[in-house]
């Protein structure tokens, strides 16, 4: 998690990231930060995201992130 | 079918509602039975092309459900590599896929496009000085095919993508593509949006009734109160723009960019308020899109459905292509987080802006509508960095009230003459018509006069417009008018909605004087 949250901070550093929940819907991450975000998360995790899960509730919060790269680790 | 009409209002809605709700068991059928029925009233035979595009999507949805169930079967009991029945099942999944897109798009083409298409190979020929010419030939399509196939792409996309099980159910696969309200401007619904509640019928109660039918008197105010009398402005400048100065040129382009909200939004709101009494929650497709910071924000909040639709459909898919994830990581590790996902980015932007202009028509004033919102939102996406920096040095707020002003005042100076553009009949009239406007702008009160509408006219829309504005603002801070008005009192509730028909009926704009209006979406 402290790994996400690190990649985060790069990305966009003045966000809250343990409490805000509407990282999407808020426009705190637009569809380029996204981008940055999955080719990160991608190599950081070895996962790979599927299209059809960026949707909002997968990248809302920190946490509904951390429970995808969880998710996509077991499959 | 215009959904302003009283026919809509005042008679086939509540007759519709009334049968339903008498019926005691499985009203879907009646709703569907609806559906065609005025499907077949509008378009007549050829609603068999929505009938072979639900029958399309219902039964390659199944097959792709089959196959996913094979897949499980043939892993279990196959002792051939895993990998390679993986591979088999996918490239089985894709043919149905692809042939369920090429048969939908197919239609598509075939009536919107067919006739751009063949003049533009003619004109081609004629300047390669070849001597031979393709037939042109027009056909009229079935109204609401650039909605409904939109959706029944989404339908068996998701499908293939694992996202939902398709659905065994014929009569829910018809009833999510054929829905009265929405079939002819939308909103461009997913299955998982309205499907299940269609299918389940829900009987209509006092409150579903009032609540949707309040929806629809603010539709119908929005309507009433601006439409055909912008419509005289923009009919005038946009028939004869070289009567006017840059000042009367640019109201034409204002009167335009809000009678198509106001045609648009309201249409939704009758849409939505109909699903509401049926208890089927339509989604938004309208939200506040004249509070935007910029050009890009306000196409995430004027016509959401499309947006998402093309955001889900073609922006992700092609970013998240294996190419462009490479040309990502290359150039994020040149030029930093910043820049670096901006080629990429800009790439996928331009198909999606290129199609949205194609969607809406085929011409190459849509097209330029569609590469004007690219350059704009590109090139905002390039300059966005610069500014934040700049504006950090000169320790200007970006978040004070007259910087966001001037933010939003901008944004709306692109929204119209983008929307100028989208009006246009040719591109050099359109040019011509900008160009005015930003050399021969003189603010004049009595060119505000030569569209045939009276003082009275101007102010009517002036108070509504800051009705409008106030009710913009309360939703924009999640404060749910309607929700509120539930509480009052029945008696309190009921004056209110007399005083507001009552508005509608005396200060709306009908009768002679005013042009008739086809709906403007229905023809995209």
């Amino acid at each position: 998690m402290d790994d996400l949250i690190e990649i985060l901070e790069n990305l966009e550093p003045d966000v809250d990231y343990k409490k805000t929940e509407n990282l999407i819907d808020g426009r705190y991450l637009d569809s380029l930060k996204i981008l940055s975000l999955v080719s990160e998360i991608e190599d950081t995790f070895d996962v790979e995201i599927p299209t059809v899960e960026i949707i909002p509730d997968n990248f809302n919060s920190a946490k509904k992130m951390w429970a995808l790269i969880e998710k996509l680790k077991e499959e | 079918m215009s959904y302003f009409k009283n026919a809509y209002i005042l008679g086939l809605l509540p007759i519709v509602c009334l049968i339903y709700n008498l019926i005691p068991k499985k009203r879907y059928l009646f709703l569907l039975l609806v559906n065609f029925a005025i499907y077949f009233y509008l378009v007549n035979f050829r609603v068999v092309f929505l009938l072979v595009s639900i029958l399309s999507i219902y039964f390659c949805g199944l097959s792709l459900n089959k196959i996913d169930s094979k897949k499980e079967k043939l892993l279990k009991k196959s002792k051939e590599d895993k990998k390679l029945i993986e591979k088999k099942i996918k490239n089985d999944k894709k043919l149905i896929l692809l042939f369920c897109i090429l048969l939908n798009v197919s239609f598509l083409i075939v009536f919107k496009y067919l006739s751009f298409f063949t003049i533009n190979i003619n004109h081609l020929l004629d300047f390669l000085h070849i001597n031979y010419s393709v037939g042109t030939a027009k056909f009229l399509g079935p109204l609401g095919i650039s909605f409904y196939t939109l959706s029944a792409l989404s339908y068996i996309l998701d499908v293939y993508n694992g996202k939902i099980v398709a659905d065994k159910s014929f009569v829910k696969v018809a009833l999510f593509l054929s829905f009265f309200p929405q079939i002819t401007e939308g909103p461009i619904a997913r299955f998982s949006d309205t499907a299940d509640s269609l299918y389940e019928g829900k009987k209509i109660t006092n409150q579903s009734f009032v609540l949707g039918y309040q929806r629809i008197l603010f539709g119908l105010f929005k309507y009433k109160l601006f439409v055909p009398r912008l419509n005289l402005i923009v009919s005038k400048v946009f028939l004869d723009y070289t009567n006017y100065s840059g000042f009367g040129i640019f109201l034409g382009a204002l009167a335009y960019t809000v009678m198509l909200y106001m045609e648009f939004s309201g249409t939704m709101d009758i849409v939505i308020g109909s699903g509401q009494i049926f208890g089927v929650k339509i989604p938004e497709n309208f939200r506040q899109p004249f509070f935007s910071k910029n050009i890009s924000e306000f196409w995430t909040r004027w016509h959401i459905s499309l947006g998402l639709w093309f955001k889900d459909y073609i922006y992700y898919p092609i970013c998240l292509s294996k190419p462009l994830k490479k040309l990502t990581k290359k150039t994020r590790k040149l030029l930093g987080n910043q820049y670096g996902p901006l080629i990429s980015g800009s790439i996928a932007l331009f198909v999606v802006w290129f199609l949205n202009g194609l969607w809406h028509g085929a011409g190459y004033t849509f097209l330029f509508f569609g590469l004007y919102h690219f350059v704009m939102i590109a090139g905002g996406n390039f300059i966005t960095p610069l500014v934040v920096f700049i504006c950090k040095k000169l320790h200007i707020n970006r978040e004070n009230i007259i910087y966001r002003i001037l933010q939003t005042l901008k944004m709306c100076l692109f929204v119209i003459i983008g929307e100028l553009f989208f009006r246009v009949d040719t591109l050099s009239n359109g040019f011509a018509m900008v160009h005015k406007i930003f050399t021969n702008f003189v603010i004049s009160g009595s060119e505000m006069l030569r569209f045939g509408l009276s003082i009275q006219d101007y102010v009517v829309m002036i108070i509504s417009l800051i009705f409008i504005f106030i009710m913009s603002i309360l939703r924009e801070k999640n404060i749910d008018v309607r929700e509120k008005l539930s509480t009052k009192k029945t008696y309190v509730r009921w004056i209110i909605m007399y005083v507001f028909i009552l508005i509608i009926i005396i200060f709306g704009a009908y009768g002679t004087g005013y042009e008739p209006i086809d709906p403007i979406y229905a023809d995209f």
